[in-house]
């Protein structure tokens, strides 16, 4: 079991760190427990929710319904849908990220995964909170310029990529 | 009700529905979910820890100094910095960015310090360079850390 070693391997890393630092100062570890503590307790549910909806996109969504959304062959249409729909998705990267490993395997493309990365941090699930501290026209400005970067986003890192491991076809 | 019922809600749905369709199908899926929760639990916690030595070793206070100082070009880039090594959840970053802007940092600081800090973080990086890559990450990083700096600009020249 591979990968039940490298998880051990994590789990060991962090509770030595933890360690020392709880012996050299009571208090901070108390602190570093507390935040890990919060962390797991606000993030448990999305991620249960989220890890669920990977494993059912697993078996029922086949690489061909997928490529055609959101693969290359979906063109302007798919990096569009990346670049918007996710500004309403909440979440951390942490929860989207496994999440984006599972579409690129069935085949959405480089571009799309990038643009709906850089969509999601519209955030607009915390827009309410964004204007009461920052102003709406700040809140407003903010989300507006989240479309077109992540479409420079995709686009761009899509094209750097491709140079990057095929040097010889693009030139 | 929170966001988190909901998507548990939504989850659980969605399998119940695919468990009357196909259980085969579903016992599958949930073999998928717990390699995936093997996978990234571990580097939670991880970086869960990390957070906590941040959180325990640097004060809020310290930070907003560094950044209500500068005003230059220079402040876009040292906010944008300050935000991918700040190690917060999405939903501290904009009641931390008001606080920033009233301690005196620019909009152009603010915006860089709040993309940044959702989007780049060398918290996730472990999880990312697993998932995705080198190149990949080394890309999405250092390019989102580019764009997030020319509307920094933007926001920092127009007036709000």
């Amino acid at each position: 079991m591979n990968n039940l070693k490298e998880a051990l391997i994590y789990v060991v890393i962090a509770l030595l760190i933890w360690g020392v630092v709880s012996i050299f100062s009571p208090s901070k570890g108390l602190v570093v427990g507390t935040v890990t503590y919060d962390g797991f307790a606000k993030a448990i549910k999305i991620i249960i929710a989220v890890f669920i909806i990977i494993g059912l996109i697993q078996v029922w969504v086949s690489p061909q319904t997928l490529s055609k959304i959101l693969g290359k062959e979906a063109g302007w249409k798919g990096l569009l849908l990346a670049s918007t729909i996710p500004i309403f998705i909440g979440g951390s990267l942490f929860t989207i990220f496994p999440l984006l490993k599972t579409l690129r395997e069935k085949g959405a493309s480089i571009a799309s995964v990038m643009a709906f990365i850089t969509a999601w941090g519209g955030k607009a699930p915390l827009l309410p909170l964004e204007i009461a501290f920052l102003g709406w026209k700040f809140a407003i400005l903010r989300i507006s310029f989240i479309i077109p970067f992540a479409i420079v986003m995709g686009l761009l890192s899509e094209f750097i990529l491709e140079k990057w491991e095929h040097p010889e076809e693009v030139r | 009700m929170d966001v988190g019922s909901i998507y548990l809600i939504v989850a659980f749905g969605l399998l119940i529905l695919s468990a009357f369709k196909d259980i085969e199908k579903t016992k599958k899926a949930l073999k998928v979910t717990s390699k995936v929760t093997l996978t990234v639990l571990p580097v939670l916690f991880l970086i869960f820890i990390l957070m906590g030595i941040i959180e325990a070793f640097v004060s809020k206070e310290i930070i907003a100094t560094w950044l209500g100082s500068g005003s230059g070009v220079l402040s876009i880039v040292i906010g944008e910095i300050v935000g991918c090594v700040a190690l917060i959840e999405p939903a501290v970053v904009f009641p931390f960015a008001g606080f920033l802007h009233k301690s005196g940092a620019n909009y152009g600081t603010v915006l860089g310090f709040i993309m940044t800090a959702i989007l780049i973080g060398i918290a996730t990086l472990p999880l990312e360079l697993k998932l995705f890559g080198k190149r990949f990450t080394l890309v999405r990083n250092l390019l989102t850390f580019v764009l997030v700096f020319i509307i920094g600009i933007i926001f920092k020249v127009v007036h709000l």
